[in-house]
């Protein structure tokens, strides 16, 4: 008897019992789409960190004042606290000889403040800074114009406004070039405006006003000696790890102390990448794992519905035997309608995973792993030979005898 | 008809001394001790015995659906204990024509469907495959049904699309266990004068019956008791209930199937 024929058999025994057939390819259907969508949900994640490591700038180093970020530097107690950054420490690393790697350092002042225009108001980051920050920073200006070295020498009240600040506080076709803001207790002429870096769910890139550290510090922040951080550009990202080594080394003569005892935290944006990069793969591995659970929950259902029929179809199987049907074609006649019901659940799962993963989940766009596919289908190929395997030969193995007198 | 000695004749079934043991809550029972039997091609024969003489036991042996503890087996010049299950299963297909007492169709397949299934497993192609299935459901009266369900045929129908399957291959023996056990009597004609139509076209035929007036249809009447045979004789076979219905649907059955064995 050919494979076909075979086939159509097996169609026929699903057919003639739809909804338990239909129940059961719903686990692997079930299975097969957690997969997809929980490793989509993994690689969205991923590229969303990855997206906001980028944000950070191109090739750039981030000074913190304070130490402390991810504990990574070690630093003795009094030190810590008297240790800031300062406009010394600004001209030397941006000196060429003593910094030949470094492209540019952009000192930073930072607070969190309400801004206001006509009554709307958005709680944005300001951000204090020297015109090189808006490229290290991958911020571009759409229209108007960047601060300026003659704005930060002047300290005057101009600002560039990030887009999702600018949307909150102008409606939609006036134009904020030349209007004023109000920045805490002080206005701020609008002079330019940022095109939009996205938001990935960590930060969002363009709640931000930015404008000279000089007017930020002697409007807002009321300190004028330090900066909370340094934004430093490399000059290619091959020689970022050389470029953090020379700026370790001016802050820790700076400072009277060793790299090792650097009482400032140094943030690589290679390196910061790597290790997100490594942790979200963990992450997407770990939420695989959790699909392949379901998945085999899903086995084990079509494995169970398959024992059931064969204990519910012994009859049919001791005439088929008594007819002359050999132990081959009885094997594979369960074997084929466990297969087919979980290729269809495979199938079906996959269309399922291809229409949630178009949707945001938890914050997060799922981005469609291609591997996940075949992975899947493969997978609910597998799960249909083995669950079906031990029915198949159980209704295989039964004497026709037996099988008949069976009520 | 009558009981029928003609030299061109063969042994279907040859059986020598064959003897069933089951073991029950450690006690050995004993279906058959030692039956001896041989059936010519053409014969129609009864084998009869209450419950528990071991008849049944004899059709499942006879049936390749179960070997005997020892003794030895020849169906069709085939010796049955040499053979592996997928033999057995070819053997089954091949030389045996099954009908049950519970008609054992399978109800998700039409009667046609139902038919063609052993020349499915014979890989028998499609095409010849529905063309003998219309001729064999035919030949038992069923032109108009062959669409139907076992559900929507009454029982003497589906019996007779059972014997249909049953002689579809062409087989060398076509074996029936209490084949009227579930049918009323005006079905029991039915089918009853299916079997009589077979015979007189030559086939070979053993039924399992406990009834005399089923039994009278057969030339030849094995009685068992005890797993032993007790009695063994020829007759002139009698229709007893036979209707002029039966008698019209005999005809025409004998001629659908005119030109084989």
């Amino acid at each position: 008897m050919s494979i076909l024929a075979n086939a159509l058999m097996a169609l026929r025994g699903i057919n003639s019992n739809k909804l338990r057939s239909l129940l059961t390819m719903l686990g692997v259907l079930i299975g097969v789409a957690a997969v997809i969508v929980l490793l989509a949900v993994g690689t969205g994640s991923s590229q969303a960190v990855a997206n906001s490591i980028n944000r950070l700038g191109t090739n750039t180093l981030t000074v913190f004042s304070g130490g402390g970020f991810g504990g990574g530097t070690s630093q003795a107690g009094t030190q810590t606290r008297n240790a800031v950054l300062t406009q010394t420490d600004v001209t030397l690393i941006s000196d060429p000889n003593s910094a030949p790697d470094v492209q540019s350092v952009s000192p930073v002042v930072t607070t969190s403040e309400t801004a206001t225009h006509q009554g709307a108001s958005a709680t944005t980051s300001v951000i204090g800074s020297t015109p090189s920050y808006l490229p290290a920073s991958n911020y571009t200006v759409q229209s108007g114009r960047s601060i300026s070295s003659a704005d930060v020498k002047a300290h005057a009240l101009v600002v560039d406004l990030g887009s999702s600040t600018a949307s909150s506080l102008f409606a939609t076709g006036s134009n904020p070039l030349g209007k004023q803001v109000q920045l805490g207790s002080s206005e701020f002429t609008v002079i330019g405006l940022l095109a939009s870096k996205g938001s990935s769910g960590l930060s969002n890139g363009d709640a931000v006003a930015i404008a000279p550290y000089t007017a930020v510090q002697d409007q807002l922040t009321g300190e004028s000696q330090s900066f909370s951080q340094l934004l430093v550009q490399g000059k290619s990202s091959a020689t970022l790890s050389l470029a953090q080594s020379e700026v370790e080394s001016i802050l820790a003569a700076q400072n009277d102390t060793t790299v090792t005892n650097l009482p400032f935290s140094v943030l690589n944006q290679a390196s910061l990448l790597s290790t997100a990069t490594s942790s979200s793969k963990t992450f997407t591995a770990l939420l695989g794992w959790v699909a392949a659970v379901s998945l085999l929950v899903g086995a084990i259902g079509v494995m169970n519905i398959m024992l059931v029929t064969v204990t519910e179809r012994t009859r049919e199987i001791g005439i088929r035997k008594a007819i002359g049907a050999p132990k081959s074609v009885v094997l594979g006649q369960f074997l084929i309608e466990a297969v087919v019901i979980s290729l269809l659940g495979g199938v079906l799962g996959v269309l399922a995973g291809l229409f949630v993963v178009r949707f945001r989940i938890d914050g997060v766009q799922p981005v469609l792993a291609t591997y996940s596919i075949p992975l899947a289908f493969g997978v609910a190929l597998l799960v249909g030979v083995f669950a079906g395997l031990y029915p198949a030969f159980r209704a295989a193995s039964l004497r026709p005898i037996d099988a008949l007198r069976h009520e | 008809m009558g009981p029928d000695r003609s030299p061109n004749r063969w042994p279907v079934i040859a059986l020598s001394n064959i003897v069933k043991r089951y073991v029950m809550g450690g006690n050995d029972v004993y279906a058959t001790r030692g039956v001896s039997l041989s059936v010519s091609s053409g014969e129609f024969v009864a084998i009869m015995g209450a419950s528990g003489s071991g008849k049944s036991t004899l059709m499942n042996i006879i049936g390749c659906l179960d070997v005997p503890t020892s003794g030895h087996y020849r169906l069709d010049g085939v010796n049955i204990r040499d053979l592996d299950d997928r033999e057995l299963s070819r053997i089954r297909n091949r030389k045996i024509g099954f009908v049950f007492q519970g008609f054992n169709l399978l109800p998700t397949m039409s009667a046609i469907a139902n038919v063609e299934l052993p020349m499915a497993y014979a890989g028998v192609p499609s095409k010849e495959r529905r063309h003998r299935a219309e001729g064999a459901l035919e030949s038992v009266g069923l032109a108009d049904r062959m669409g139907h369900f076992p559900n929507e045929m009454s029982g003497g129908q589906q019996q007779r699309v059972a014997v249909a399957r049953a002689i579809v291959t062409d087989p060398s023996l076509i074996l029936a266990d209490e084949p009227t056990g579930n049918l009323d009597s005006k079905s029991s004609v039915d089918v009853m004068s299916a079997f009589a139509s077979l015979h007189a076209q030559g086939r070979t035929v053993v039924m399992i019956t406990h009834e005399e007036d089923i039994a009278a249809y057969a030339t030849r009447v094995v009685r068992l008791r005890d797993g032993i045979i007790t009695q063994d004789h020829h007759q002139t076979p009698s229709h007893p209930h036979e209707s002029h219905l039966a008698h019209a649907r005999q005809a025409e059955g004998s001629s659908a199937l005119a030109g084989r064995p």
